[in-house]
């Protein structure tokens, strides 16, 4: 290891963001923009396949069901189910 | 039959709970409606207008029963029991203005929101009937608005600093009211005879005891979040033994400025509050 090496300085970590000092809701958009996106699962009978009918994003499972009932509620569903996009595998990708 | 079931009903204290139950279910679906294209997340935006419609619809159910109660209650039937023309709401301070922000929101979807629940969680054995069928169907819906508000207080509370702080701020500013709104303290041993409405069974609980069951039902939240309202949890032992928690404020609330016939709070002399600890530090 070279002395260039060792005088090296780790890698600085992020610098935190700052909290806004007004809490507006424009502000709070970029800052609380929830990271994972959960695909949101439904079927009106149970003779019927769960089929994707669309995504949310939340922070949890809890939110993101709460989100799936008030956003995907125009059908009367007799099961729905949110499951994280990362959660899946790909098996085939083209 | 027991005591409660054979005295009739205290027509002017039922009038009276009714009328302020769907005043603030009103008003706190304007408040949630105001919210529903601003929200800090298209999601919460649809999510905050879904539970708008319920707020109102939660408040078209109970109007219709202000007609049919008013007679007795001696109550004039007129302008002013119709939703349609009603002018003079019977609701919290905090809800007769727009939310000045997001917090604001959030705080009023965890106090004003799990308040209004505690009475209906109250009245599902009702001796009203009507009350009690409403009360059924109220509190499934609930309880999707109670996971929306523990969530983002959650959320708001994990960003920190002016985050936390605003999130905190706004809690503090609508719990006087919230806590107050339940009804007069009563007595020690006297519970039983100065509230008419559960000595009569409209409701299973005294203002006392519902101020403890709220107090239960967003303890928990407020703690796990490090948001400090002046509450504490206290352990206690049941008839079996087992465990379990309790909550008890740490603050006396505001009697002075509580006024029973309208069940508003007076705005305080001065508007900052006290420091308090953070909340949920147990006590045995």
């Amino acid at each position: 290891m070279t002395n260039k090496t060792k005088q090296m300085k780790p890698a600085a970590k992020p610098a935190a963001k700052p909290a806004p000092t007004n809490v507006t809701p424009a502000k709070l958009h970029a800052r609380l923009a929830p990271e994972r996106v959960w695909l949101v699962l439904a079927r009106q009978a149970y003779d019927q396949p769960l089929r994707q009918v669309g995504t949310v994003e939340a922070d949890d499972g809890e939110m993101a069901g709460v989100y799936a009932r008030s956003i995907y509620d125009e059908f009367a569903w007799v099961e729905m189910a949110v499951i994280p996009r990362d959660a899946l595998r790909t098996v085939i990708a083209s | 039959m027991s005591e409660a079931s054979s005295m009739s009903l205290p027509s002017a204290a039922l009038f009276a709970l009714i009328a302020r139950l769907a005043d603030n279910k009103y008003l706190l679906g304007r408040r949630y409606a105001e919210w529903c294209s601003s929200a800090p997340t298209l999601e919460a935006s649809v999510a905050a207008a879904a539970m708008a419609q319920d707020e109102l619809g939660h408040a078209r159910a109970l109007y219709p029963l202000l007609r049919t109660l008013a007679p007795e209650a001696g109550v004039a039937i007129g302008a002013e029991i119709e939703p349609e023309t009603r002018t003079h709401f019977t609701a919290m301070r905090a809800l007769e203005q727009p939310f000045a922000d997001w917090p604001a929101f959030v705080a009023a979807n965890l106090l004003i929101d799990s308040a209004l629940t505690q009475i209906f969680v109250a009245a599902q054995a009702s001796r009203y009937e009507p009350l009690a069928g409403r009360s059924r169907k109220v509190l499934q819906e609930e309880r999707t608005h109670a996971l929306y508000a523990e969530g983002w207080a959650r959320r708001l509370a994990h960003e920190g600093g002016a985050i936390h702080a605003a999130t905190e701020a706004a809690l503090r500013r609508f719990w006087d009211e919230t806590l107050c709104w339940f009804g007069p303290t009563s007595q020690a041993g006297e519970a039983d005879v100065s509230d008419p409405l559960a000595s009569a069974g409209v409701l299973d609980a005294t203002p006392d005891e519902l101020r403890l069951h709220f107090l239960a039902a967003v303890g928990p939240t407020l703690t796990a979040a490090g948001l400090a309202l002046p509450l504490r949890r206290v352990a206690q032992t049941n008839d079996t033994t087992a465990e379990s928690d309790a909550w008890e404020l740490t603050a006396p609330l505001p009697w002075d400025r509580w006024d029973a016939a309208t069940y508003h709070l007076r705005a305080a002399p001065e508007a900052e509050t006290a420091p308090v600890a953070p909340a949920g530090a147990s006590v045995q």
